[in-house]
């Protein structure tokens, strides 16, 4: 069978020999140390995409070279011409480090397939292929190589293999790197420290093979690898003066299969290095500090203050004190939480406390309880709830609840800070919780050990029961928007389960003040059955996903996105949740004005809004490879553009039409003749 | 933790530096390392003796493919006739230990700069102990490198963008070294200080 199939093989090749007078023209090639012939089927089928490929079949102890040689060698060339057939790109399988001597190469040991794909044109009848080869085979001195290769085969309806070259194939292209998208390891880092490139990789599987793409930034020897809780942290050796790059390409590999990390950009995540760590560290302070200002947290704190304004300094030093043990203790749990989270495998962000519905249910029955004691309804300070008294465990509970109200309000300077503490190891990562929170406890101790601005104060008065009515209303606002994010979790439900919550907790206390004997008693009752009640209704509920988002946005779908950035669309992407207050301002304040929506409409912007509202994973991975895990972020890819730009967190209109400002002036200055 | 790996990658590196004390490469923008060899017709060249000169500097081995290209081809010995016309000197380095390939003796070396028409400055500095080779951090041939006037190197990698072993794609590739030394002689930046270098490894 074989002898007969080369006998004819044969015959055809001196036909085609004479036919075209192609001297060199052949199916096979040699030269030293190796052998080359095509892997093809016996016939195409019609309209079909195939991977055919190239068989190099090399003397033992002899290597030839992947896209990137390395140290030294060079990769194999391809010039190919085709009639009848659309040929793609060559696709390589993923090397092996060789050490030659001094220098470590990339490349094959043994044999080994360089594949392409082919889609043959509906009408053709005959696929005809000519590749010129150039290759360079080394064991320790190198030959180069040349020969021309010619493939002709006939289209048919179905295709026809030789069962060993198909297989030839298949082994091979299993080797061959797949898109990012579906790699276990994903980048989050690439930082240049001095003649070292260092490479962050985020996956909880084994330690791959990690090879550059580019030989003239990074050399071929292997990187030294760090495991640092979670990343895994690559060093590569710089090209000596080579010259800086936006971005390296690399093909990370279990040994069994591999994937492409295309244009990683540098400066992916800051603070993979030591150096920035400080500069992280004050962000987050002043993150913190400005935390103090957003809605959800200065009510507690205003109300906390002038709680203290009458009460001898040394007992508000104290207060202060186990305040700031309260806002620091809870950070450093929530920090721990997030490392033990992180090291476990899951992605997490600033603000997923807001992603569980219990908690959430628990801050509105909280504040709600708080407001109506603001107004006057009921003294809170009994032994319900001590959370704003003035006790020891009060202040510090108050300082508890402060980091956990403040969850949803990322200010300017915590994004790029949190965001760096998802990759920065546990030490690190732990001082910048630190620092937050000693920047969220900072304003409240200074003002409690600070005499000249205590005397600033206004004296203790009547007018102090009116500013605590009055402060219950930013309360009752709060609860009114907890109870919208519970919507946005849960659906409609949300509402209903929160509303009569609260209704049966005002029940409670009417009961307990109504009922002159044991109403107390009735009314514990009654609000525990309440809490019962609506904390297991919502064990149904939850999972039951939210509603859809209506409008030109549309939901965030990687496949979608990309499809509109090859189409030369640009993209905006508004990473958002419901819990995020910031991002809801923006929203309502630029992004889904009427103008705005028209300056978009008008360039043909694909926006897209990534609802991270109940944690959707494949959204936490786009946002770490922002290198961010809170939100807002707003990305925006230029037309054509390789790279996204990131949007400040809070956005105003001339940013959004400062995107399109040249082309905007394009079309005017087309309109004027 | 950090501090044991600190402690091995110390000791790495010592090892690494037991055989060639002076590991630190030829790197763009630094001072360039010292070398004092001996040529085929015995004069010792020293980086002193190039003080206040342009300098390339260029590794080579007779058997190597890459270096055939650029012999065979005229192309390397045309630009050692150009820039040595302009004052620039030439100095082309064999690291080839002794019974590797491309290895000569001095009176090989004299008869192999005579039939390849070598152009450079000097007949061939024999290295082949390998120590300028090392200080270099020359890894391929030909692997080039121009030092300025001042000592510092201006350019190291390929002799130009196209690794083919081809002669004929020479015409059509960018060569970096007389870019390099074609921008200095104006006094322009030099474009592209650094390339992989492509060929065959150096036979240390």
């Amino acid at each position: 069978m074989l002898f007969r199939k080369n006998i004819v093989k044969a015959v055809l090749t001196l036909l085609l020999l004479w036919a075209t007078a192609h001297v060199a023209a052949q199916e096979s090639a040699s030269g030293d140390h190796v052998q080359v012939r095509w892997l093809a089927p016996e016939a195409f089928a019609a309209g079909e995409p195939a991977t055919i490929g190239f068989y190099f079949e090399v003397d033992p102890e002899w290597h030839v070279y992947w896209r990137n040689a390395g140290d030294s060698g060079a990769a194999p060339r391809f010039d190919l011409t085709a009639e009848g057939a659309e040929i793609g790109d060559i696709l390589w399988p993923f090397p092996k480090r060789l050490p030659i001597e001094h220098l470590t190469i990339l490349g094959y040991e043994g044999n080994v397939a360089y594949l392409m794909p082919v889609t043959p044109q509906q009408d053709a009848g005959q696929v005809v292929m000519e590749a010129n080869l150039e290759w360079l085979v080394c064991k320790i001195d190198c030959i180069p190589g040349f020969g021309t290769l010619r493939l002709e085969r006939p289209v048919m309806e179905r295709s026809a293999w030789d069962a060993g070259d198909r297989d030839l194939v298949a082994r091979f292209l299993a080797r061959v790197p797949k898109p990012q998208a579906d790699s276990p390891w994903q980048a989050s880092g690439l930082a240049e420290e001095g003649e070292e490139v260092v490479l962050t990789l985020q996956g909880s599987a084994e330690t791959p093979d990690v090879f550059p793409l580019d030989g003239a930034l990074l050399t071929a020897a292997e990187p030294e690898v760090q495991r640092q809780d979670g990343s895994l942290v690559f060093r590569f050796q710089r090209v000596p003066g080579a010259a800086p790059a936006q971005s390296a390409g690399f093909v990370v590999s279990d040994g069994t299969q591999a994937w492409s990390l295309e244009q990683v950009p540098f400066g992916l995540a800051e603070g993979s290095t030591g150096q920035s760590l400080w500069l992280l560290v004050l962000a987050a302070f002043a993150g913190g500090v400005i935390l103090n200002l957003m809605p959800c947290v200065f009510p507690v704190l205003s109300i906390k203050v002038f709680g203290l304004i009458n009460s001898g300094a040394g007992h508000r030093m104290r207060e202060a004190l186990l305040y700031g043990a309260g806002v620091l203790a809870t950070f450093a749990a929530l920090g721990a939480l997030l490392l033990a989270l992180r090291a476990g495998g899951a992605a997490v962000g600033w603000g997923f406390q807001l992603q569980s519905a219990p908690v959430v249910l628990a801050l509105i029955a909280l504040f709600w309880l708080m407001a109506l004691s603001f107004s006057g309804l009921f003294e809170f300070g009994h032994k319900l709830m001590n959370l704003a008294g003035s006790s020891r465990g009060g202040s510090f509970a108050t300082g508890v609840l402060a980091v956990f109200v403040a969850a949803p309000c990322t200010g300017p300077f915590m994004g790029a800070a949190l965001g760096a503490a998802a990759v920065l190891p546990a030490v690190s990562a732990m001082a910048i919780f630190l620092a937050l929170g000693a920047g969220l406890a900072a304003p409240f101790v200074l003002l409690c050990a600070s005499p000249p601005l205590l005397r600033r104060l206004p004296q203790p008065g009547p007018w102090m029961d009116k500013l605590r009515q009055f402060l219950a209303f930013p309360l009752y606002l709060t609860v009114i928007w907890l109870l919208w994010v519970l919507g946005r979790l849960l659906g409609e439900d949300g509402w209903l389960i929160g509303t009569l919550l609260l209704v049966a907790l005002v029940f409670a206390i009417w009961l307990g003040r109504t009922i002159r004997r044991g109403g107390r008693i009735v009314g514990y009752l009654v609000s525990i059955t309440a809490l019962v009640v609506a904390f297991s209704a919502l064990q149904f509920r939850e999972g039951k996903s939210p509603l859809a988002e209506s409008g030109a946005w549309q939901p965030f779908d990687p496949a979608a996105i990309e499809d509109a950035r090859q189409q030369g669309r640009g993209v905006f992407i508004d990473y958002t949740a419901a819990w995020c207050i910031t991002c809801q301002v923006n929203k309502k304040l630029v992004l889904d004005l009427p103008e705005i929506q028209q300056v978009f409409e008008r360039n043909d912007v694909y926006l897209v809004r990534a609802d991270w509202t109940d944690h959707n994973p494949e959204i936490t991975r786009a946002l770490a490879a922002l290198g961010r895990n809170s939100v807002p972020v707003y990305a925006w890819y230029a037309p054509g553009a390789s790279r996204p730009r990131l949007l400040p967190q809070i956005l105003q209109e001339s940013m959004i039409t400062g995107l399109f400002e040249d082309s905007l002036r394009q079309s005017k200055e087309d309109d004027t003749p | 933790m950090k501090n044991s790996h600190n402690l091995s990658r110390w000791i790495f590196s010592l090892l690494l530096a037991v055989p060639a004390l002076a590991m630190a490469a030829a790197v763009p923008g630094e001072q360039a390392p010292a070398f004092s060899e001996v040529d085929a017709a015995g004069k010792t060249h020293t980086l002193e003796n190039y003080a206040g000169k342009w300098l390339v500097i260029e590794w080579f081995n007779k058997d190597c493919p890459y270096v055939k290209k650029h012999y065979g081809s005229g192309n390397m010995q045309a630009l050692q006739e150009k820039y040595t016309g302009e004052g620039i000197q030439w100095l082309t380095v064999i690291s080839s230990a002794k019974g590797k390939q491309g290895h000569l003796d001095p009176a090989q070396a004299l008869e192999v700069a005579k039939s390849h028409n070598l152009k450079a400055s000097a007949p061939f500095l024999l290295d082949t102990d390998g120590n300028m080779g090392r200080a270099f951090g020359a890894k391929t041939t030909p692997h080039m490198f121009i030092i300025n006037p001042e000592g510092q190197v201006v350019y190291a990698g390929a002799i130009d963008d196209n690794d083919s072993a081809n002669p004929a794609v020479i015409p059509k590739s960018n060569n970096y070294v007389a870019a390099a030394l074609d921008a200095s002689m104006t006094g322009e930046a030099i474009q592209v200080a650094s390339s992989r270098a492509y060929g065959c490894s150096v036979k240390y």
